[in-house]
């Protein structure tokens, strides 16, 4: 028999990005109606259609519904108790990183996110998104000499408004769903990226979004455009500091890929979980999906799950180009009382479409973790074929794994495959393991790693190294 | 409310049975089911207007069987027709439930329904009168296998139940035939209650005609150490709907479940199955094909519900579906949702059409197309109704399906 409290202890690792930073802010005041949103659009100084984008979907939202389908339970959000626009206040204009506050500066290098000329991650362009502001973008004269456009999407709204106007909100929608609806109509800032056609980005481009304040909350906007035949591969990692309370986060991310263009989309997510009782931690409602506009256009999802109290995420991919790709991958780790729904939607559209979903969910403490997918064969979805694994791993006997694939086809000419699975980490593995020398944690940890491998591969390498660490100490404590 | 006054019209409160105006009262806060729970979201709601359209028909219909001569190995029952039954041999026994056993047994599941999962349920148990109820306890070994027919009469919405006790270590070999006529609607509820080590071999036939519709409910209880049998075949329907609740209600026990539901032109049917372990060591193997053609509607969803108490769980889940046709669709969902954490589960989900290699492999040996699909289809049929009772030596089902299609 495993001992339940050594497992346990296995996930027991303080959570390390917990530290706030202090340092002074500019917030508007709580609440949220007509008069807020204008005055976040005059903040930033937006031109009028934005404006109109935002009321309109403030329109929608407040006939809209929160949704209830999914397995989650928490409690009722008071959208009038939170702050829709935080700043960390500083100079107006910043032409260089030297006139960015080095208390920025130093929180980010806390974070393993070094953003100052000397130490700057090589080879991968950061921007670093603090609260409702984007601080800095590196290395963006070398990718402007590629033709990438790579900057926060607020510089992106002034300086690029007919690709924002063209393209924002053409893959979801500002009536989409509730949480995209209020994004559309409150969001702050994000990343904007244009790879021009025929170019491979020669960089990974890397967004990292940092929640400091308690009662603020985080509605960012991320739009990459990859015209024909180019490429990107895009990192998104998120912290949060710990709070008693709960802090919203709702963000919508928008992918389109034109002809034989492939995006790369991998997300760390580590936000506050929230304590062992279920205290904090933050809400996290996401809207992410790419279309894959044209023809062998590939989209990629990948992203390892780790922190969040409720997480409600399916990136998705709709497949409209003849012989385009999606893929998702996905590793969800959920401990305590943390609750997640999350899973993908493949829409397949034009024919010859095909997509992989790979999905891991592992459960400890008392934690609930559901996989929700979606497969549609539309009925031109000729020769389209859709594969699923989803698998969950359950760590002590308090914890809940639930698998919810809605699977529909209107095409016969069409293949759909599907098939999950549950298991607990093998009795008979670890004594294998532990007969070799080796020690518990260590084994318990080298089969949840050896778990998850297939979603790891599919990481960029900076991520996969990282992602397997998180996990380690995600779990640390909490097998046994 | 339309369908609460039909049932009462030409009615006095007198008339209604205790669990009727039970039900009735149950109904009559929301009538019908809620078109966006996820039990009856995809479900043709105009075609359920239609199942609810014609008149109640209370009477028993004396049908000519169709079907084959009843032969002396078998006992045939029908519902509506002759509930009266004694049968005590040297080896076993089948009786008819007192009147208190069926009223105290329909009274307490009647207690665990909720309104959308139990709506079948609460309509057939509203609608069918004394005579169509039919309560059966059975005991013994060495039984003859038992044929129980449910028929619908046309131009009128009929409502069978039948209610089966099987005895501690009773062994027997069941199948049930729901027959729909032209323009028809029939409401079938069944409630099993499978006693310790007993064991059943469930076969349920539904086939129907020309615009006939089904509601078909089947509610089982398993003891410890029952296993549980299940093959299940539905074909020929306007709008039928298979509802199969199983509880396995101390764990350690077996569940096998083979299912199958064919459609055609504009047809729709579903089959939703939950399963619920309540206790340790339980055990499920289930597989549900489905074959849409034409401009059909075929749908699957199936729950397996593993709570911290049902350790050791051992549950398979698989759904298999073949689309043959552009204007059909397929929709199917598998789904587990478990706590407790030593268990071995898996679903797998397949949606596709035939095997094209197979096609071109037996082409190139000089069978013909037709042929070619058709021994594809009986290998994809054979593997159900092989499972269903009774059947095999004398319903011919299989010819039916091929020859039909």
């Amino acid at each position: 028999m495993v001992n339940e409290n050594l497992v346990k202890d296995v996930v027991k690792e303080p959570y390390k990005y917990g530290f706030v930073t202090d340092i002074e802010t500019e917030k508007i005041e709580k609440g949220l109606n007509e008069d807020i949103i204008k005055l976040i659009s005059q903040k930033k100084e937006e031109p009028k259609f934005l404006l109109d984008f935002r009321l309109k979907a403030f329109k929608k939202w407040q006939k809209m519904k929160e949704p209830d389908w999914a397995a989650l339970g928490y409690k009722k959000i008071d959208y009038q108790d939170i702050i829709y626009y935080s700043a960390p206040k500083q100079k107006e204009k910043i032409s260089s990183l030297d006139e960015v506050d080095p208390k920025l500066l130093e929180t980010f290098d806390k974070l393993g996110i070094p953003l100052t000329e000397q130490k700057k991650l090589t080879n991968v362009a950061v921007d670093a998104v603090f609260d409702s502001v984007s601080i800095a973008t590196t290395f963006r004269e070398e990718l402007a000499e590629h033709g990438v456009i790579f900057c926060s999407i607020s510089e992106a709204v002034k300086n690029h408004a007919d690709l924002i106007e063209k393209y924002l909100g053409t893959v979801v929608p500002a009536s989409d769903n509730y949480f995209a609806a209020l994004n559309s109509a409150v969001f702050s800032d994000g990343s904007f990226v244009y790879i021009p056609k025929g170019v491979t980005c020669p960089m990974d481009l890397s967004s990292y979004f940092r929640i400091n304040s308690g009662d603020s909350g985080q509605f960012e906007r991320t739009l990459i455009i990859a015209e024909e035949s180019s490429s990107v591969s895009y990192l998104e990692g998120c912290t949060a500091p710990m709070f008693d309370t709960n802090t919203l986060h709702a963000a919508v991310v928008e992918l389109i890929a034109l002809d034989d263009a492939s995006i790369k989309y991998s997300t760390v997510q580590n936000w506050y979980a929230g304590d062992e009782e279920g205290i904090g931690g933050i809400f996290n409602f996401v809207t992410k999906r790419g279309k894959c506009l044209g023809k062998r256009s590939k989209i990629s999802w990948s992203q390892v799950e780790t922190g969040s109290a409720i997480t409600w995420k399916y990136p998705s991919c709709l497949l409209l180009g003849e012989e385009s790709v999606g893929e998702f991958y996905s590793v969800a780790l959920t401990n305590n009382l943390q609750q997640a729904d999350t899973g993908t939607k493949m829409i397949h559209i034009g024919p010859k479409t095909k997509s992989t979903i790979v999905s891991k969910g592992i459960s400890a403490g008392n934690s609930k973790n559901s996989y929700r997918g979606l497969v549609k064969m539309g009925t031109k979805a000729t020769g389209s074929r859709n594969y699923s694994q989803c698998d969950s791993m359950l760590i002590g006997d308090q914890a809940s794994a639930n698998t919810f694939p809605y699977i529909k086809s209107q095409q016969p000419n069409s293949e759909i495959e599907h098939e999950a699975s549950t298991c607990r980490i093998s009795e008979d593995q670890l004594f294998y393991l532990q007969s070799r020398g080796i020690e518990f944690e260590e084994a318990v940890s080298m089969m949840v790693s050896g778990f998850c491998r297939d979603v790891f591969n599919q990481l960029p390498m900076e991520f996969a190294a990282e992602a397997d660490k998180l996990l380690a100490l995600k779990l640390e404590g909490s097998v046994g | 409310m339309e369908i609460i006054e039909k049932i009462k019209t030409n009615k006095s409160d007198d008339d209604l049975t205790e669990i009727q105006k039970i039900c009735l009262h149950k109904l009559q806060s929301s009538p019908l089911p809620n078109p966006k729970s996820e039990l009856w979201r995809l479900s043709n709601k105009s075609k359920l207007s239609t199942f609810l359209d014609y008149s109640v028909n209370e009477k028993d219909s004396k049908f000519d069987t169709p079907y084959p001569k009843n032969s002396k190995s078998t006992i045939r029952l029908i519902i509506g027709e002759n509930c009266q039954i004694k049968l005590i041999e040297k080896n076993y026994s089948i009786q008819q439930l007192s009147e208190n056993e069926l009223q105290k047994y329909i009274k307490e599941q009647i207690s665990f329904f909720k309104q959308n999962e139990n709506w079948s349920d609460l309509l057939n148990l509203s609608l069918s009168c004394k005579n169509n109820i039919l309560g059966l306890k059975i005991n013994g070994s060495k039984i003859p296998p038992i044929e129980i027919f449910s028929n619908a009469s046309s131009n009128s919405l009929n409502a069978k139940t039948l209610v089966i006790f099987l005895e501690k270590n009773c062994d027997v070999e069941l199948l049930q035939v729901n027959l729909g006529k032209e323009n028809s609607s029939l409401s079938q509820s069944t409630f099993f209650c499978l006693k310790e080590n007993s064991s059943v071999n469930h076969g349920v036939v539904s086939y129907g005609d020309n615009r006939s519709n089904l509601l078909n409910s089947l509610n089982v209880i398993q003891q410890k150490n029952s296993a549980y049998n299940l093959g299940s075949l539905h074909f020929k329907f306007n709008y039928a709907r298979f509802e199969i609740s199983i509880k396995q209600s101390a764990g350690n026990a077996k569940t096998n479940i083979k299912g199958m539901q064919i459609t055609k032109k504009d047809e729709q049917i579903s089959t939703y199955t939950k399963i619920e372990f309540n206790g340790p060591n339980g055990f499920l193997d289930q597989i549900n094909k489905s074959l849409a053609d034409d401009k059909s509607h075929a749908i699957f969803e199936g729950s397996i519900i593993v709570p911290k108490i049902a350790q050791r769980t051992d549950a398979s889940q698989l759904s298999r579906n073949l689309l043959l046709s552009n204007l059909a669709q397929i929709d199917t969902k598998p789904q587990l949702e478990i706590i407790a954490d030593d268990v071995k589960c898996k679903h797998g989900a397949t949606i596709s059409q035939l095997n094209e290699e197979e096609l071109f492999y037996m082409r190139s040996r000089g069978i013909t197309l037709t042929e070619a699909s058709k021994l594809q289809l009986s290998s994809y049929f054979q593997e159900i109704i092989s499972f269903i009772p009774i059947s095999k030596d004398k319903w011919d089902l299989l010819d039916k399906l091929l020859n039909e299609n």
